[in-house]
């Protein structure tokens, strides 16, 4: 040491660099803050969480936006929390509080800057990402454009996590306010996924929620994406952000009346926020496109989203969205017999297009079922709905596969409606009962449906289902049973020639539907 | 005067740790001295305004430091090394200086040069870019000496700040010691009597939470004659005096 006393100027190596402020402390903070460390961690969740799921999905940006919002966000948000209370807790745990809680700053905006240190460090990992997920579906060829309000929620979470973990640093400086930090946070995302599976209508601001019940290809495709339940997360999220900030700055400590004042209004406004995000979210109502919050909701969304569909060649044309333009093969081969074996009869469709996911809210919980596919119009289309099945490449599920399972579940149904039988729309896919057409005439339906199966292989599924599965009776009742009956037409139907059951078809498909042919009537 | 203090004391509980202090001191370096437990870290906590006195009145470098403002301006142009100096292991020296400079509010220009001096007039001039979690018990004093003497305080207080200090380092402190000394009041909480003789102007003895003599070190000295005072150096015969008069209800206010 010594006495010199002038602050004499040193040109060494190590001077300290211009310009020094409030940007240098936070500087300082950002190379040493303790997110440093946990960013290796973090990008390997991020690689494991969202990276490897997204890329074991189909190129929707849908998809891949509500990976970055559920997934990521439920491998970051405990550790992120643990992180910053480990930070929070940091001049307790180092015996600091009386050096640090003299300086004449003041300690909130001290405090700040260690938060925010660890905030954009975990921030810019995620956003860091982000760009590389979104680039890589870009390169995939993802119909449309990348959906940023999942993101937003993703940014504010990271920013509530590390704002509440923080605060429970200061406010418990221990070595195991950390981990319990991590532990609590955990526990309040578990806690919301139950309650969101109990239906409770509040729980809608979870922020692992992207779009309620709706499969993640099922919006945001045929109409535009609906933000206003990420509206409501953001508002929520960025409220407890506020609040637990404006917290740490209400003790003495932590500065003068003017910046305490300031502190309290940022916590009452953080508050307000978080309530009011619950309250919206508490008035959310699921529709066919999403789920619609009326005070946020902008109605030009619910205008559909303008498209040229991607259509193949064949007989029957089968025209699907853009945005399933890879799967149109896949479609086409899974169609195809079936479509070509009912092709020229009156009611059969003579093109497919596809259409959204049609959805029946159940009002008493929120619940929701999908339609299957129908035929209507005048010349008669099958309206084909795509999303929400298991797609070529999501999962383990091949191309061929995808045809085969897409032939044995929707076959039956097309079947079912060209016959009429009900063809399970809106009340789920393969439930509909036979008592929907009871008596001998609705057997006739079903005999010939059943024989229609046979004949393309579709009794996997069809056969197995409710509808087809006979008209009462049993073989111990002593009178002949219906379903031996139907059973017997089917196979009489099957076994004729294709030009016969073809022009009985054509003779008789119309008085079939009406339900005017008995089981006796069918050859 | 930097320092007024009148009728001061600080309670813990029920326990008495500061009874009724009265002091004042201007540019200089004082030695507060006495036994563990006398108050004299209590009696700097308070006048580094980190806990208010239970009552009492105090004022620091003019201002009384119980309105937000006021004590905002004293802290600006105070230093403080506490007993027990915690540091942030993954700084660098040059970083935790620099981090209480700007925390200290020293305007951004001046921090630079400021830090550099701080660090060189330590001896840490070698390992100002060396993590605080490398360095040794007496470099870690001298890094939290450089952080109370990075903004050229015009009050610094230093609790115990040559312990864990080489001899030749403490040399070194106390010709800081008394450079400092010239222009601000320095106040320095110790047990070496030595120390006190070498650097401090004035001195002060507490005893169980009073002042029981302030006066020179000569003054100190002096009270030893005539007494069988215990103490291998004429300082310490004299504190061993003080204390001893003290504790026989003689009063030994300079």
């Amino acid at each position: 040491m010594t006495a010199a006393t002038a602050p004499a100027a040193t040109p060494r190596a190590w001077r300290v660099p211009r310009p020094a402020g409030p940007a240098r402390l936070l500087r300082i903070e950002l190379r040493r803050s303790p997110m440093l460390w946990m960013l290796p961690l973090l990008a390997a969740l991020f690689w494991l969480s969202a990276y490897r799921t997204a890329m074991n999905n189909p190129p929707f940006w849908t998809i891949r936006a509500a990976t970055l919002q559920a997934n990521a966000m439920l491998a970051f948000a405990p550790l992120l929390a643990g992180v910053c209370a480990w930070a929070g807790s940091r001049d307790g745990r180092r015996g600091l509080v009386d050096l640090v809680s003299v300086t004449a700053a003041p300690r909130w905006a001290a405090q700040l800057a260690t938060w925010a240190a660890a905030t954009i460090w975990a921030e810019a990992l995620y956003l860091a990402g982000v760009a590389v997920l979104y680039e890589v579906t870009a390169h995939q060829g993802a119909w449309g454009g990348p959906l940023w309000w999942p993101v937003a929620v993703g940014v504010a979470m990271i920013a509530a996590s590390c704002a509440l973990g923080f605060a429970a640093g200061l406010l418990l400086a221990s070595r195991f306010t950390a981990p319990l930090a991590a532990l609590v946070a955990f526990l309040a995302l578990a806690g919301g996924a139950f309650a969101l599976q109990d239906n409770v209508r509040y729980a809608q601001i979870w922020p692992l929620s992207v779009q309620g019940p709706f499969p993640t290809d099922s919006y945001g495709i045929f109409y535009p994406y609906l933000p206003d339940l990420a509206i409501a997360q953001v508002m929520f999220l960025a409220g407890l952000a506020a609040a637990a900030l404006g917290a740490i700055g209400l003790p003495a400590a932590a500065g003068g009346r003017w910046l305490r004042g300031t502190a309290a209004a940022v916590t009452v406004a953080g508050l307000a926020a978080a309530g009011t995000a619950v309250g919206l979210a508490g008035t959310a109502r699921v529709t066919a496109h999403g789920i619609v919050i009326p005070a946020l909701h902008d109605a030009a969304s619910d205008r559909p989203t303008p498209y040229t569909p991607v259509c193949g060649r064949g007989p029957i044309r089968v025209c699907l969205h853009p945005a399933y333009r890879a799967y149109l093969p896949a479609v086409t081969a899974a169609l195809g017999p079936v479509l070509g074996q009912l092709a020229g009869l009156p009611g059969a469709p003579v093109r497919v297009t596809q259409v959204a996911v049609t959805s029946v809210q159940s009002a008493r919980d929120n619940g929701i079922g999908f339609g299957g596919p129908v035929i209507s119009g005048r010349p008669p289309v099958l309206h084909l709905p795509l999303s929400g099945l298991t797609l070529p490449g999501e999962g383990n599920m091949s191309a061929a596969q995808f045809t085969s399972s897409l032939r044995q579940q929707y076959g039956p149904l097309i079947v079912n409606d060209l016959v009429g039988l009900p063809s399970g729309a809106a009340v789920g896919i393969g439930v509909t009962s036979v008592n929907a057409a009871p008596g001998a005439r609705g057997a006739a339906q079903v005999a010939v449906a059943r024989a229609l199966d046979q004949i393309m292989d579709l009794t996997q599924v069809g056969g197995g289902s409710p509808a087809r599965s006979g008209a009462g009776g049993s073989a111990d009742s002593g009178v002949p049973p219906r379903a031996l009956q139907v059973a017997a037409a089917s196979h009489r139907f099957s076994a004729l020639p294709a030009a016969v059951r073809h022009a009985w078809l054509l003779t008789h498909l119309t008085a079939l539907r009406a339900g005017r042919v008995t089981l006796s009537e069918i050859p | 005067m930097n320092v007024e203090i009148a009728g001061v004391t600080r309670r813990f509980g029920r326990t008495q740790a500061v009874a009724g202090v009265d002091l004042e001191a201007g540019p200089g370096v004082l030695g507060l001295l006495g036994p563990n437990g006398a108050g004299k870290t209590s009696l700097l906590r308070m006048l580094a305004t980190v806990i208010p006195p239970s009552s009492g009145r105090l004022r620091l470098l003019g201002r009384d430091p119980r309105g937000y403002g006021p004590r905002r301006e004293i802290r600006r142009r105070l230093g403080y090394l506490p007993q027990h100096l915690g540091y942030y292991p993954g700084f660098t020296v040059a970083e935790f200086v620099e981090y209480f400079a700007l925390l200290k509010e020293m305007p951004p220009g001046q921090v630079p040069g400021a830090v550099a001096a701080a660090i060189e007039r330590t001896g840490l001039g070698g390992q100002a870019r060396a993590k605080l979690r490398t360095l040794s018990g007496g470099m870690l004093r001298r890094a939290g000496i450089a952080q109370a003497v990075v903004n050229d305080p015009n009050l610094l207080l230093l609790d115990e700040p040559t312990a864990g200090l080489d001899p030749e380092q403490r040399v070194a402190f106390r010709a800081l010691l008394r450079d400092l000394g010239q222009r601000a009041t320095v106040i320095v909480s110790t047990h070496l009597v030595e120390d006190v003789g070498a650097a401090c102007g004035q001195v002060a003895l507490m005893d169980a939470g009073r002042i029981v003599f302030h006066g020179t070190p000569a003054e100190l000295t002096a009270r030893a004659d005539g007494t069988d005072a215990a103490g291998d150096a004429p300082l310490e015969r004299g504190y061993s005096a003080v204390l001893a008069a003290a504790r026989n209800g003689a009063g030994a206010r300079s």
